[in-house]
């Protein structure tokens, strides 16, 4: 019985923690241009994802390695180094995303200055992270995350056409304005599909110690987890459709998204908005600082861990802890965080097939998994993900370019 | 005997001292011996200061960034090669985890460093 | 002093000059206390067999059978196929 509500709070904490700023930004601002015509995507992503975190749980708990010690031992030094270097950029740079819709969230609470909120958040992050047990972070982030239910409510508030949402799930190409409608596919695809989110889902079982037998509840803790957690993603969208669209409005602010609970629900739908946010990224940037500080300790062979006591891991927490100071500075040069954003998701999608690569040979390694290597079903899809991957992985920048970044 | 193919056991592999820590990746192997000769991996080498010999001009960057440590570890310290490469002494007997060990120094400063 | 590194890609052929392949890894015997290296593991290596999704197509050549080792390759005697 406490098995079944372990996993049940489990699957809260990861609905509650799927949603992060890529998410806002890409979910909303797509249904703003195109209504409900790109619904289709989001499944698509969280299947993806769902495929990547269980091979990359399957290999940590059978292999006991994660991504990164993965990466090195596959596919040749240079190239992991390589990758390496592209994952910490890109790492990086969707941390100062996550802080600067941090800082935001925290001004639109508080009235505070940007700037100010800024470290003030940053540094509320790192007392956060440095004396709190890892299972409180994560339930505390999770559950705050749930607030974004807010947004389920507003959208079915708002009598959303829903023949047409359903229309919106079937794959179709669009009317107008395909280059654009493509690089929405793109920036959705690479907003659900995070690889910080692997990097850290793989490290915490290796830190956990799961073994095969731990494999079948964690799948479904994944499974429904992020499953649920794709319906936030849907009602982001169907908020943007219904009040953005065709009146001009575009989400270029963390503010006008939540005026999406505002419209139907008041202030209070406001208020658990902004605060779903301030969670919801909030966990995000303390994953995704993890993240980093994972990367390159696997990578070096350094100790590493969030169990392990800050001072037994030295090496890994003085990362984690320069990469939130690189994050300040970066939020600091006055960047737009919706334009951070949309950068540091663009680039994660490029340095995608990088990590997904590998694990999906590690899967497929007898050496490495034994009995547990995929079976047909894993390589279908694993195979099917690779291809699109790399489709979008390689034009996303172009696509980025030549719609300038997303204006068309 | 156990016959194993070094790149593919060894090579790039984690290092674990006898007490179980970690200690560094394997960042190569030194090769003893020439034709016609008994032939052996006599040493293992770690740090970042052995990168540039196998990845060239990102490596010097990344050993720039990383820190230029060497340290040389004979074989005979190698009690096992399993899941990675596990050691007979303490890392702090080989000279492995110095960086750890100088970084320490400046966390433990910071109250609550060993919650 | 020679590293598995630096030996790794050399072109490997033998003493009448038929290639080889290239060196990617050693073959050796894990002993309580040595680790004696018995052979090179050499083959075309391309790019769909480095990451390993084809089935290496290796030869092993024992250490026996090195002639001498160069710069950019390593000689070996003729292998009975």
């Amino acid at each position: 019985m406490s098995k079944v509500f372990g996993l049940a709070l489990g699957i809260l904490a990861a609905v509650g923690g799927f949603v992060d700023i890529g998410d806002l930004v890409f979910n909303v601002s797509a249904g703003a241009m195109f209504g409900y015509e790109l619904l289709w995507v989001i499944p698509i992503g969280v299947v993806g994802i769902i495929v990547f975190s269980e091979m990359c749980g399957r290999v940590a708990a059978v292999s006991k390695k994660a991504v990164f010690d993965a990466v090195r031992e596959r596919v040749g030094f240079k190239a992991a180094l390589g990758t390496l270097i592209a994952s910490e950029v890109v790492n990086l740079m969707t941390f100062a995303a996550e802080l600067g819709g941090v800082a935001i969230a925290l001004q639109l609470l508080s009235g505070l200055p940007y700037r100010w909120l800024i470290v003030l958040a940053a540094l509320g992050l790192g007392v956060v992270i440095w004396v709190t047990s890892f299972d409180w972070i994560e339930r505390i982030f999770g559950y705050g995350g749930l607030c974004l239910l807010v947004f389920a409510v507003a959208a079915v508030k708002m009598s959303p056409d829903w023949g047409e949402a359903g229309a919106g799930l079937v794959p179709h190409v669009p009317q107008s304005n395909a280059m654009v409608y493509a690089y929405f596919v793109v920036g959705l695809l690479g907003a659900a599909m995070t690889p910080y989110e692997v990097y850290f889902y793989s490290s915490g079982a290796v830190e956990e110690e799961w073994t095969p037998k731990d494999l079948g509840l964690n799948r479904a803790n994944a499974i429904i987890g992020y499953g649920l957690g794709g319906f936030f993603s849907i009602a982001l969208m169907l908020t943007g459709a219904t009040l953005f669209l065709g009146r001009g409005i575009e989400p270029e602010h963390l503010g006008t998204i939540a005026l999406g609970a505002e419209v139907p629900l008041g202030e209070i739908g406001l208020v658990l908005a902004i605060v779903g946010i301030l969670f919801a990224v909030g966990g995000a940037s303390i994953d995704t600082v993890f993240s980093g500080a994972y990367n390159l300790a696997q990578f070096c062979g350094w100790e590493w861990g969030r169990y392990r006591t800050n001072a037994r891991a030295p090496r890994f927490t003085l990362t984690w802890i320069v990469l939130l100071a690189l994050g300040i500075l970066i939020v600091l040069t006055g960047v737009d965080a919706v334009v951070l954003t949309e950068y540091a998701v663009i680039f994660s999608v490029v340095a995608l097939p990088l990590t997904y690569l590998p694990i999906l040979l590690v899967a497929n390694d007898d050496a490495y998994m034994g009995r547990y290597r995929n079976g047909r079903l894993a390589n279908v899809l694993g195979f099917v993900y690779l291809v699109v991957i790399l489709v979008v992985a390689l034009s996303a920048i172009p696509l980025m370019i030549l719609t300038n970044v997303g204006q068309g | 005997m156990t016959e194993i193919d070094i790149a593919l056991k060894v090579l790039d592999h984690q290092i674990l001292d006898c007490e179980g820590r970690r200690c560094g990746n394997v960042d190569d192997v030194e090769i003893e011996g020439g034709p016609g000769e008994h032939a052996r991996g006599s040493t293992i080498l770690v740090g970042a200061g052995w990168w540039p010999q196998r990845a060239g001009w990102i490596g010097r960057v990344a050993r720039w960034l990383a820190g230029n440590e060497r340290v040389r570890v004979p074989w005979e310290e190698v009690a096992d090669v399993e899941a990675g490469v596990i050691l007979r002494k303490t890392a702090g007997e080989l000279g492995l985890g110095r960086g750890d060990d100088r970084v320490r120094a400046w966390i433990e400063k910071i109250p609550g460093a060993h919650r | 002093m020679r590293t598995l590194s630096s030996l790794q890609g050399r072109k490997v052929v033998t003493e009448s000059g038929e290639s080889l392949g290239s060196l990617y890894d050693l073959r050796g015997e894990l002993g309580a206390r040595t680790l004696r290296v018995t052979g090179l593991v050499a083959g075309t290596r391309g790019f769909l067999e480095h990451l390993g999704i084809t089935r290496r197509s290796a030869t092993v050549i024992p250490w026996d059978d090195v002639v001498r080792i160069e710069g950019k390759r390593i000689v070996v005697r003729d292998q009975k196929s």
